[in-house]
């Protein structure tokens, strides 16, 4: 069943046109990778899914989004819960300067949320969900920014949790950490499969290769290539995406 | 689109000149068995045993070149076919290596005493042509990336196929014409065997080379053709 | 000489040069506050402090110059705080980057720089007379809110700019509206930064006297200010009109005035260093 549509979409930063005519669907519960080398949309793409590039000045798109069977740039749609639907993660960990508690509670605070025994579960159940429970449970109180890298990253990974979506993007979320780390992030996006559907950009073509079910090869805002991973790295039908993941180019 | 270079060329391009050697090694080793069968040249026959080893060297060479690479530099898509055909066909060259060490022994025992009839009933020359001009071709196709050259590799196959096919009743005639000569003609019928499996063994270099170069699959589709009958 | 020991001569020669002009401050600093001391601090006594101004020297006291400061300290940031916390917020998270905005962001800088007699001119205008305040203390502290306005604005706003924009991300990413995100996490992230620029705002505002003259506070004040429409006197007026005295008395009235103005602006500025140390701990971008 898919549950991202994107139909002709085009996307232009002022007069840069930066995304040309992209159409894919996404599966549910599927993770989906994003390659291609610099500045090649795959970015900007993900952005558009949950509208984070609104807040760019000069950026306009035409084309449809669909996300369960809702054009989510429809003028009724509210972006706030757009958001809470579709969760992001960012390439720099960036938890806030607050308790850790704090962080993962903030999804429910800003939703009105004020039973305290619930917000507490949800905290606990999504710090487990992303592996870092066991790691944080003695001290909930600590600062975030104490944390390392790896565990900043599964913090935001959790919070982002905490309010239920159903698809996770994520841009480049190892990209900033170190192997043991990254390697823990890889398997958490193998379990989190199962309950969301994931959309990861990543440079590294290994993890794409990896962990995703679905690869989307994208070059100076086209998208080339789109199919399943195991295809597309043993036997890739364009000759572009062939260069790219040999390393020839990019 | 540029075709750059990326750091694995100079590593590929290593890898298939080792290949293309142990192709012409091979090779050489059945044409020197085809001459020393022609000019009952013994010392021929025995070059070809003691070669065998630089045949078993070329192999391991390019088992560790293949090694290196997949851990090194994890080759995708037509790079890493590339590596796996390379490690079947140097698996084949080795088999054919071996066959050949085998003719050339047993060519050393029937020198003196085969003659041309015996030799031109079993079509021992015509074999012989046909299994260099496939290890020719291999070749050409490894070292140009040649699939329209591969291909024509099966209908070669087929001639040393039907000849094996044949073999049992021209040993049988040469048995009732010669029948002193029962060794001598079992030995010539294994010359022929081997033969026939280098053959077999270079058909599968053909299919390898077309999986490298168009991610074909053919090994194997030939036998489903024959169950679905 | 070689290019290494060139550069090593010029290193060496710019330390001390350095050395030499801090000292130079601080010497001058430490010669003027030594001799403050000795001229004034026997004079203060807990009478001084508590004392109504008298023609007498000996019997003066610095009760309504020092009540009338704290008036003007408090009214003063009543009213800017608020008001130039939401413009600096306004202006940098909702205003667009257009041409006006650039044209608005210049002259608030440059009213930060206009003479504070103008202020005070205006404020005569606008609030003793339109307004008709009087020389209260309401006029006061409206002149000096409009004074330090602009430098709360650009303080505000260097703070909210110093919130890197992830955090915002971040935030908008969880599905929060512009207003969650400015109050749950842009604020308290900047409010280390805001507050530094809020006190050294208001210890400007402490030693302002040119506007409060113009519009009208008193030299001699005999009376404690009661209501923030009641007549006052600050400190640095006090301390102007004692000088102007001829009696000796009435400079070591003085010199002891400014001491307790100096204590007051120095305490003022060590808690706005402590917080900005405070806040830079907590958060480690």
């Amino acid at each position: 069943m898919d549950i991202i549509t994107t139909k002709n979409v085009n996307a232009y930063y002022g007069d840069n046109h930066v995304l040309k005519d992209i159409t894919l669907e996404i599966e549910q519960n599927s993770v989906t990778a994003f390659i291609g080398p610099s500045g090649c949309g795959k970015s900007t793409f993900l952005r558009t899914l949950n509208r984070m590039n609104d807040y760019i000045d000069g950026f306009r798109k035409d084309g449809n989004i669909i996300v369960d069977g809702q054009d989510i740039y429809d003028k009724s749609v509210r972006v706030e819960e757009l958001r809470q639907k579709i969760g992001m993660v960012f390439q720099k960990p960036n938890p806030f300067p607050k308790t850790i508690f704090e962080n993962v509670a903030y999804g429910l605070k800003i939703q009105g949320v004020k039973d305290k025994t619930k917000i507490a579960e949800v905290v606990e159940e999504s710090l487990k969900q992303s592996a870092l429970w066991e790691e944080v449970k003695d001290d909930l109180n600590k600062s975030a920014l104490s944390l390392s890298g790896g565990q900043q990253q599964r913090l935001c990974i959790a919070r982002t949790l905490a309010v239920q979506p159903s698809i996770i993007l994520m841009d480049e979320p190892a990209s900033a950490l170190d192997p043991i780390s990254t390697a823990k992030i890889e398997e958490l996006i193998a379990q989190l499969k199962e309950d969301y559907t994931i959309v990861i950009v990543t440079h590294n073509m290994q993890q794409a290769s990896r962990i995703s079910d679905k690869t989307a090869f994208f070059y100076m805002g086209d998208m080339i290539e789109y199919d399943k991973t195991k295809d597309i790295f043993t036997h890739p039908k364009n000759e572009r995406t062939e260069n790219y993941i040999t390393g020839r180019f990019g | 689109m540029s075709n750059a270079m990326s750091n694995l060329d100079p590593e590929l391009e290593a890898l298939k000149h080792n290949l293309v050697d142990m192709l012409g090694l091979v090779n050489s080793q059945l044409s020197k068995c085809k001459e020393a069968t022609l000019n009952e040249d013994l010392n021929l026959a025995k070059e070809v045993v003691s070669r065998e080893k630089r045949v078993n060297a070329l192999d391991l060479a390019i088992d560790k070149d293949c090694e290196n690479i997949l851990a090194l530099y994890t080759p995708v898509a037509t790079d890493l076919r590339f590596v796996l055909a390379s490690l079947k066909i140097s698996n084949d060259l080795e088999r054919i290596g071996d066959n050949a060490e085998g003719i050339a022994g047993l060519l050393i025992h029937v020198m003196e005493k085969a003659n041309e009839e015996m030799i031109s009933k079993f079509k021992l020359n015509e074999m012989f042509d046909v299994t260099i001009s496939m290890l020719s071709d291999m070749e050409e196709a490894v070292e140009n990336e040649d699939t329209t050259l591969a291909r024509q590799i099966f209908a070669k196959d087929e001639f040393l196929n039907e000849n094996n096919r044949n073999a049992d009743s021209i040993a049988k005639e040469l048995i009732q014409q010669y029948p002193d000569n029962i060794k001598l003609i079992l030995k010539l019928f294994s010359i022929v065997r081997k033969l026939e499996r280098v053959g077999d063994l270079a058909k599968n270099i053909g299919e390898e080379v077309i999986f490298h170069i168009e991610a074909k699959v053919l090994k194997h589709k030939k036998d489903q053709k024959k169950k679905k009958k | 000489m070689n290019n290494l020991q060139k550069n090593r001569l010029y290193d060496t020669t710019f330390k001390y040069f350095g050395i030499a002009c801090t000292s130079f401050g601080l010497i001058v600093l430490t010669i003027f506050l030594v001799d403050i001391i000795i001229e004034g601090a026997q004079r203060i006594d807990w009478d001084f402090l508590m004392n109504l101004p008298s023609r007498r020297p000996q019997k003066a006291g610095i009760l309504t110059a020092w009540t009338g400061t704290a008036w003007i300290l408090g009214l003063t940031a009543i009213i800017s705080i608020p008001f130039g916390v939401a413009a600096g917020v306004y202006l940098e998270e909702y205003g667009k980057k257009s041409r006006l905005a650039t044209i608005i962001e210049i002259n608030i800088a440059n009213l930060a720089g206009v003479p504070s007699i103008i202020y005070g001119l205006l404020g005569l205008e606008i609030f003793v007379r339109v307004f008709n305040f009087g020389g209260s203390l309401m006029a006061g502290a409206f002149t000096l809110a409009l004074l330090i306005l602009p430098i709360i604005i650009v303080a505000t706003r260097e703070a909210l700019k110093a919130v890197p924009s992830t955090l915002r991300q971040a935030s908008f990413g969880m599905g929060a509206t512009k207003w969650q995100t400015i109050w749950y996490q842009v604020l308290p992230a900047s409010s280390g930064g805001i507050l530094t620029g809020i006190i050294l705002a208001l210890s400007r505002a402490v030693g302002e006297t040119a506007p409060l003259i113009v519009i009208g506070a008193l030299a001699y004040v005999p009376f404690v200010a009661k209501s923030p429409l009641d007549e006052f006197t600050v400190l640095p007026m006090q301390i102007f009109n004692w000088v102007s005295r001829p009696q000796h008395g009435f400079v070591v009235n003085a010199a002891a005035a400014i001491i307790i103005l100096l204590l007051i602006t120095f305490v003022m500025n060590g808690i706005a260093v402590y917080l900005r140390n405070k806040w830079q701990k907590k958060v480690n971008w």
